[in-house]
């Protein structure tokens, strides 16, 4: 006790600001998920786990979490084959590397929402560029196109696709981090031993990239698992909820419904689910430990 | 409601209305809170505020538009932080007049100014019998005919379901991707699409007192909208498309028919003046006349209950006719003032519309329940265009409105 009033002024500040930046916004969401809160925001006093219940009880709940596990399993190894490929090939010397690696952190640093909207307009019918190349090279037989971001399954599956594409720069350069580690004579050792490349990559390398893939996996699963934006875009006009993620699902409920205490309960059970995969990920994988 | 005025109510242009102008407080700001209707809105604002800050020096207006897709939520979001604006231009009220939050409009203008509002926007604006919203601008629907598409199909102007069924056919089988009738029930006015069609067959959406979906006069509508689809008379995947971009084909000639409303003239004028197309009367079961008409409102917030004088300075100088009478036609829409409809009685746009108009049914705004019923409509009424049946959706939007 004593120690830890000395220690306080020092670790004061950073204690204050996880207070103010961490903790209470979690706190409010908890807090406004046990509340009856009007279309308008008016609070109408605590109603207890009420909000719980009408969440779970809603028909596609299940559906809905369903469909996010396989959004950011999908979406995360994916995007975790094609960084190890990047990466690798990145890690090797050629003219004009440093222009390739440029070009891989393109995606990063465009704002998520304008490249799906591109993308999104591209699978428009009529007038869409993706859709009249697949009219144009006789894929599609219909003239005006095919309704991309019009089916629940089409339109998701455009929606992993752009998610990979905007996740792939950052797993790809913490890989690309991670193989600068790995020592030369471990590698000159395997090929002496005369192990082919294929080998050499994944009994050598591969074990050495450990700390860098787990913590790459670690964030892109809460990255993928909030990530609104793609889902927003893409399967927005798609009506009932049949395309519909835990987050757009809280975004359904907080716009379009107005039911603000309804998507606070939904985004405390997403903040619990989050940090169940994480616990769990950490118990099996042990992404911190050394090989 | 026709529109031809037996009174003259002769305002002058001095915005004044009944309060002491000089009385309002010293330096009071006012914050407003507008959607946008078109590109133009923000800088009709711009004009009004100008001009009413010159003659009321003592007053600032802030000016704060929205997207009509955010708007809801920014406003539901300022509420719950207790930073409401004074005043609100939007749809839906009831819920705020519920809750308490609302002036009376008879407390925030001048008595001239509240008589020169059309009686059935009045009533259309009422909870309880007071009236919370002010009448702000007003819409009907309208059928949009491709001429050129239909003769070349050999197809009728429609006015009946039938018949427009028949002709929507036609043009469909032009081929090319050519759709006969463009029907939007996406999420972005999916309620506007789904009165027209379940009106039309003589059903509504309920009352001030009740939100009734889930009713057989609604069946009619909702199984013949299955019916255009599975027949192929409309666009490909019509439960997922939006009006506007929707709006924007038919502008490009690729649509047979289309419901549209005052400013897709100014649209059509705008963007292909060498469309061929006429305006006619929505098709019903029956053929018997009917038209949607919508009202957005303003409403005066009550806050910190300081600022009623400075309100209705705003709302009398903002509905003389000179001031208001610019906006509406700058937006194409039609006014809700007995003097507005006056100034706009030769404008030859607006004719088709202002025929229709007396047969226009409106949303049941004032039910507190209209806000879910409406985000229920945008969310689930497109499921029409898929595997579950007319009586299925019915009931799934009938089950939210009830649950929200």
């Amino acid at each position: 006790m004593k120690d830890l009033m000395k220690a306080l002024p020092w670790i004061g500040p950073a204690v204050a600001l996880i207070a103010t930046v961490v903790l209470f916004p979690v706190g409010l969401m908890f807090w406004n998920s046990t509340r009856d809160i009007s279309q308008s925001g008016v609070d109408g006093g605590g109603v207890g786990l009420a909000n719980f219940a009408t969440v779970i009880g809603f028909q596609y709940f299940w559906p809905i979490l369903g469909r996010t596990v396989v959004w950011v399993v999908v979406v995360v190894a994916c995007t975790l084959i094609g960084s190890l490929a990047l990466a690798a090939l990145l890690n090797k010397a050629f003219p004009g590397r440093r222009l390739v690696r440029m070009a891989v952190i393109v995606p990063w640093a465009s704002s998520v929402v304008m490249t799906t909207l591109v993308v999104h307009y591209g699978l428009e019918p009529y007038f869409g560029i993706i859709n009249s190349f697949l009219v144009d090279v006789g894929l599609i037989s219909t003239p005006e196109g095919y309704g991309w971001t019009r089916h629940p399954g089409t339109a998701f599956a455009w929606a992993m696709a752009v998610a990979v594409f905007v996740s792939l720069p950052f797993t790809t350069y913490t890989v690309l981090a991670g193989l600068q580690t790995v020592p030369g004579e471990t590698v000159e050792a395997a090929r002496i031993d005369g192990a082919s490349g294929f080998r050499t990559y994944f009994s050598v390398v591969l074990p050495q990239l450990r700390g860098a893939i787990s913590v790459a996996v670690l964030i892109n699963i809460i990255n993928v698992f909030n990530s609104l934006p793609i889902l927003r875009v893409m399967t927005g006009s798609i009506p009932g909820y049949d395309a519909d993620t835990v987050m757009t699902m809280i975004f359904k409920y907080m716009q379009n419904q107005r039911q603000i205490d309804l998507a606070s309960a939904l985004s405390v059970i997403a903040f619990l689910v989050v940090i169940a995969i994480v616990a769990v990920y950490v118990r099996v994988v042990r992404p911190l430990e050394e090989v | 409601m026709v529109i031809t005025l037996a009174a003259t109510t002769g305002l002058t242009a001095c915005g004044f209305g009944g309060s002491s102008g000089e009385a309002t407080g010293d330096g009071t700001t006012l914050d407003l809170l507008v959607p946008s209707y078109s590109d133009a809105t923000q800088g009709l604002w711009d004009d009004v505020i100008a001009g009413f800050e010159e003659e009321n020096p003592d007053i600032d207006v802030n000016l704060q538009v929205e997207s009509w897709d955010n708007l809801e939520s920014v406003i539901a979001t300022k509420i719950q932080g207790g930073d409401a604006p004074d005043i609100y231009n939007g749809g839906p009220f009831a819920g705020f007049a519920e809750d308490e939050l609302l002036y009376p409009v008879e407390d925030v203008t001048s008595d001239e100014t509240y008589a020169d509002f059309q009686p059935t926007f009045l009533e259309n604006a009422q909870v309880g019998g007071t009236t919370y919203g002010l009448p702000f601008i007003a819409s009907a629907r309208a059928l949009f005919v491709n001429d050129a598409l239909l003769e070349e199909a050999g197809a009728d102007v429609p006015a009946t379901w039938d018949e427009l069924l028949d002709s929507a056919k036609k043009v469909s089988e032009l081929g090319g991707g050519v759709a006969g009738y463009g029907m939007p029930l996406g999420s972005e006015e999916a309620q506007a699409e789904a009165a027209v069609w379940l009106w039309g067959g003589g059903g509504s959406f309920g009352d001030s007192e009740a939100i009734t979906i889930d009713t057989p006069e609604n069946l009619p509508g909702a199984e013949f909208v299955k019916t255009m689809i599975d027949e192929g008379a409309t666009q490909a995947d019509p439960g997922a498309t939006d009006r506007s971009p929707l709006f924007d084909i038919f502008v490009q000639g690729k649509v047979g028919m289309q419901v549209g409303l005052p400013p897709s003239v100014g649209q059509i004028e705008s963007d292909n003046p060498e469309l061929e197309y006429s305006i006619h009367p929505i098709p019903t079961e029956d053929g018997s006349p009917f038209t949607l008409g919508v009202a957005d409102h303003l409403m005066a917030f009550q806050n910190d209950g300081d600022k009623q004088e400075a309100i209705t300075a705003f709302f009398d100088y903002f509905y003389t006719a000179d001031v208001y009478v610019p906006w509406v036609q700058a937006e194409g829409f039609l006014p809700t003032t007995l003097s507005g409809s006056e100034q706009l009685a030769g404008e030859e746009a607006l004719a088709p519309f202002l025929e229709v108009l007396p047969d226009a049914q409106f949303y049941p705004t004032t039910n507190p329940d209209w806000s879910a019923t409406d985000s229920a409509f945008k969310a689930l009424f497109g499921q029409l265009d898929g595997k579950k049946s007319a009586q299925d959706v019915l009931t799934e939007v009938q089950e939210q409105v009830d649950a929200g």
